[in-house]
């Protein structure tokens, strides 16, 4: 990957906080992504991966900081028009845990549905579109199914191409294999890897360690509602500096 | 024999008040849901006072309230108009919550995708949200229409020559007795169960093509 000396920030958080009543779930966190990096988040349950990854793109309203996505910003605190969320909202596609596809829609229609709704492209143009998308993951035969006729992976895959369908400037990936058998898991990871080595920006929530390590460019650790680590994946795998993270990777890598 | 003819006669103004008020509350429920569901308190509050009263104050008096009591000038509701409305009505508030249910039984997940994608949201509730509760709604749906074939009966307090009212008539000037009574009871018979098939039928397919 040709990285130049000064990267373009993609994604910048900063102080951005967020809690439910008394339980604080993340305290001013920080984080940048650059353009075309891959960045892993792992750390224990309840550690606010998942919310953190949601505020990204809005779908948890943070209680403070700021959100910037391709040089669109959105602070907390202040009234921000749900225009002006929607457009954040378009930088970034998402990937969920469950999928969430339509269950009345077609493979197709599901792909297509948004990109003529909200980027007013035209049904044929939509659908073509849907259709290279789908082939991209391996599902072309799948276009005129429904979801419910599709396996969790296929599932997942069909949820990657309704994603990119929208033209994403950045991918977040919202623990996209944990509600899948560790074998149909794979053929999603192998989609991912695919995008990443074509230089999409992404910014995973795992537990696929493999993937994180091997896969991701820089590896962020989140416990107790911080980020206490941040770099190398290799070099933070085999020689963790903060004490959480040793206990956290023992428990996941070393079982 | 001529007691069934003479019930049979009032087959379709029963079916007319059934059907034309279960459209009218099918209708009526959506403004009312939404309203229901809306972030402005103002209308929140306005719609579920109109649920509360249809759905707390007996139907037959409503039906007296809008037959008797609406007279605009020389304005009048014919009886099967106001029996029709009345009905309607109360039809409107039972659907809204029938879709309230609706609504929430669909995965929070499905607004959060919709959001993910930036639809808005209008069009995340009438495109993605709204097809799923309807699917949701229509086995009590249809347990509604059902006892509104039922319902519809209360139109005879108000002098609609429906089913019950001529099977009153006809008990009574022809010394039908609890004869022309069993004979109206198996003519709702076989007009709600044929619809309890249909319903059935409709949901199982409709199931086929969502279930997970």
């Amino acid at each position: 990957m040709a990285v130049s000396t000064l990267p373009k920030q993609m994604v910048s958080l900063r102080g951005v906080s967020k809690s439910y009543g008394d339980k604080v779930v993340f305290r001013s966190v920080d984080l940048d992504v650059a353009a075309g990096e891959v960045t892993a988040m792992i750390g224990p349950s309840g550690a606010g991966k998942s919310t953190l990854l949601r505020c990204i793109n809005m779908l948890e309203h943070p209680d403070a900081g700021e959100i910037t996505i391709g040089g669109k910003t959105i602070a907390a605190g202040k009234s921000t028009s749900l225009k002006e969320i929607e457009a954040l909202r378009r930088k970034a596609g998402m990937v969920f845990q469950h999928f969430n596809l339509f269950p009345h829609m077609s493979v197709l229609q599901n792909v297509s549905f948004a990109q003529q709704r909200v980027l007013k492209r035209s049904k044929a143009e939509a659908d073509k579109r849907s259709r290279a998308l789908l082939d991209r993951v391996g599902l072309a035969d799948f276009a005129d199914s429904y979801p419910a006729r599709c396996s969790g992976g296929q599932q997942q895959r069909i949820a990657i191409a309704r994603a990119l369908a929208m033209d994403p400037e950045v991918m977040l990936f919202d623990e996209p294999t944990s509600a899948l058998d560790p074998e149909v898991g794979l053929e999603v990871l192998a989609v991912m890897k695919e995008l990443a080595k074509e230089g999409m920006t992404m910014i995973v929530v795992t537990h696929e360690m493999a993937f994180a390590r091997d896969v991701s460019d820089r590896l962020v650790v989140m416990a107790d509602g911080a980020i206490i680590e941040q770099g190398d994946p290799h070099k933070i795998m085999s020689d963790p500096e903060h004490p959480r993270t040793k206990l956290f990777l023992r428990a996941v890598v070393g079982r | 024999m001529e007691h069934l003819q003479a019930v049979i006669l009032g087959v379709p103004l029963t079916l007319l008040i059934t059907f034309s008020s279960l459209l009218i509350g099918a209708v009526g429920g959506v403004p009312l849901v939404l309203g229901l569901r809306s972030r402005q308190i103002v209308l929140q509050v306005i719609c579920r006072t109109l649920v509360d009263l249809l759905r707390g104050i007996p139907a037959v008096v409503w039906l007296f309230v809008i037959y008797f009591g609406v007279s605009i000038g020389a304005f009048q509701f014919e009886a099967t108009t106001a029996a029709i409305v009345g009905l309607g009505l109360v039809s409107a508030a039972y659907m809204a919550e029938i879709y309230r249910g609706g609504i929430s039984a669909v995965h929070s997940g499905q607004w959060e995708a919709g959001s993910a994608l930036g639809v808005g949201r209008w069009a995340t509730f009438s495109r993605i949200i709204g097809p799923q509760a309807f699917r949701v709604s229509v086995p009590s749906m249809t347990s509604y229409g059902i006892s509104l074939i039922k319902d519809s009966s209360l139109a005879s307090t108000i002098g609609v020559t429906e089913i019950v009212f001529l099977t009153t008539q006809d008990a009574r000037s022809n010394a039908g007795g609890l004869t022309v009574y069993i004979i109206a009871a198996l003519v709702y018979l076989a007009l709600s169960i044929p619809l309890a098939l249909l319903a059935r039928r409709v949901d199982s397919v409709l199931r086929k093509k969502v279930s997970r």
